[in-house]
């Protein structure tokens, strides 16, 4: 642990706070030769609001190439107690950015007494992505990610973000999906949208895990690099829902269970 | 002149007084160690004084607000970034106390031409079993006292600060023989340690009073001051901050015996 230091600034920015220890710089140039190598990439991911909060679910497979890196990544990451943050792309990066975030916003509700807005949040991870464009451009370490949170006092609490590789953040009215299986999980969610047994908003928890599951099987359906459901491997995705509660992670068996009677 | 060592030791001994002098009034902070985690408590006037540090960590302080938000923003910075650069299970009270603030505060106490901090604080970090809860009690000139940090002295279950030596000795006098083995009595018991704290801290009050007039004194206080009590709790210490509010209905049975 290092001495002390008189704070300077008390904006509770935790970002200005590494650059001042210097454990955060900006990405170094590279230039000159580039050496051939396959990054590891996560896939889907999506997110859609239903009748309880908003359901964010991922995929658990990530890929270099043509190779199965990981079968068992999480992409979907707790922030703090009512926002979820789902990747896709770089985990390198992802990871990263989510460690920055998790400790950003506890660090500005101990440092300043208060929770930070939730525009606040969806802006400190647009910055996060701005920060990162240099090395996207070098062809390495892109995230697009989903965020996710529950804003009690507000009229419409369900809040979903979705962003491009630039940070331009979208707020979604109902559903968003990325990774290499998007538009298929998007097609799915907004066939059953517009022409299911009901609109995505008015459905029951159970109905909504099981189309998230469904989702994601079509994608990995088609796209090598989404793991979707493992039937033999007894591989799940990643289920979370976020609500007025707090955030709560669908159970193994719990989708095994809804899986092997609804779906397979 | 100053230079001379026996100005300096007047100088620091004068500082010390004064710091003292300033220190006297401070009401009570009481840190108690119970089966679910650990109790935070004390009343204030018209400001906060407990606060959450990191996951386990929190704080309890006397004096002057502006020192203390120094303080107070050090050692949320300190644990933050060791916290993201390494891990959360790294961040540790025993070495932010013993390397970072216990030589940051001797320095400025003895540095005679620059300002003391006029503060003095407890911290409590809560572990993964009631035997491993710490209480580090820090002062202005750096000294510090915990409640176990080597082998063969005995644990004691609780930390705390007063305003003055003898209110604090009281202080813990009482909390020895106190029974604060779940929530309530544990509020009972801190409830009870803040009015001996605050009453014999006076000159006037060297002895701890019997328990309908130490009553009396608490409720008298009641007008002016307000509660503030937080939770250190064991079991959410694992996922995430374990720092939280005292339920409301806990603290207003514990008010309700003195009102």
């Amino acid at each position: 642990m290092e001495g002390l230091k008189p704070p300077d600034r008390s904006t509770g920015d935790f970002l200005a706070l590494l650059k001042r220890h210097q454990l955060l710089g900006d990405a170094p140039p590279i230039s000159g030769r580039h050496l051939e190598f396959k990054e590891t990439i996560a896939t889907t991911i999506l997110g859609f609001k239903f009748a309880g909060g908003v359901l964010v679910a991922g995929d658990r497979r990530a890929t270099a190439g043509n190779v199965v890196m990981y079968d068992r990544a999480d992409k979907v990451l707790e922030i703090d107690r009512h926002s979820v943050m789902a990747i896709a792309g770089s985990p390198a990066t992802a990871w990263e950015m989510a460690r920055i975030l998790e400790h950003s916003f506890q660090y500005y509700r101990r440092s300043q007494l208060q929770e930070m807005s939730v525009e606040g949040k969806v802006r400190a991870l647009s910055k996060l992505l701005r920060d990162n464009l240099g090395m996207v451009m070098q062809g390495v370490g892109v995230v697009v990610p989903l965020f996710a949170t529950y804003e009690k006092r507000s009229s419409e609490p369900a809040k979903l973000f979705f962003y491009d590789a630039m940070g331009a953040q979208f707020e979604a009215t109902d559903f968003a999906s990325s990774g290499s299986g998007a538009s298929a999980v998007r097609s799915v969610l907004y066939y059953e949208n517009s022409w299911g047994s009901q609109r995505l908003r008015e459905r029951s928890r159970q109905e909504a895990i099981l189309l998230a599951l469904k989702a994601l099987d079509t994608a990995a359906e088609a796209d090598t690099a989404t793991g979707g459901v493992d039937r033999h491997g007894k591989i799940f995705p990643i289920v979370k829902i976020v609500a007025e509660t707090g955030i709560e992670t669908v159970a193994d068996d719990k989708l095994s269970d809804l899986f092997q009677t609804q779906v397979a | 002149m100053i230079d001379e060592p026996y100005r300096w030791v007047e100088a620091i001994s004068n500082r010390r007084e004064y710091i003292e002098n300033e220190l006297a009034t401070g009401s009570p902070t009481v840190g108690l160690s119970f089966n679910d985690g650990i109790l935070l408590l004390t009343f204030g006037r018209d400001r906060r004084k407990i606060f959450e540090i990191y996951d386990r960590i929190a704080i309890g302080a006397i004096g002057h607000p502006g020192d203390i938000e120094r303080l107070r923003m050090m050692a949320i910075e300190l644990a933050s970034t060791e916290g993201f650069t390494r891990s959360a299970a790294d961040v540790s009270l025993r070495r932010m106390a013993t390397y970072a603030f216990s030589p940051a505060l001797k320095q400025a106490f003895e540095q005679i031409y620059g300002p003391p901090y006029l503060a003095r604080i407890l911290f409590a970090e809560v572990g993964s079993a009631q035997d491993e809860d710490l209480f580090v009690r820090l002062d202005y000139d750096g000294s510090m006292h915990a409640n176990a940090m080597n082998v063969g002295k005995r644990r004691e279950g609780f930390g705390a600060i007063a305003g003055t030596r003898r209110g604090l000795e009281q202080v813990q006098n009482f909390l020895r023989g106190a029974d604060f083995s779940d929530l309530r009595s544990a509020l009972r018991a801190a409830v009870h340690a803040w009015g001996i704290g605050l009453y014999t801290a006076d000159q006037d009050h060297p002895d701890v009073p019997e328990d309908s007039a130490l009553k009396e004194f608490v409720k008298s206080k009641l007008e002016h001051y307000t509660l503030e009590a937080a939770l250190l709790d064991r079991r959410a210490a694992e996922s995430r901050g374990a720092f939280m509010e005292v339920p409301e209905p806990d603290l207003e049975a514990v008010l309700s015996d003195f009102s």
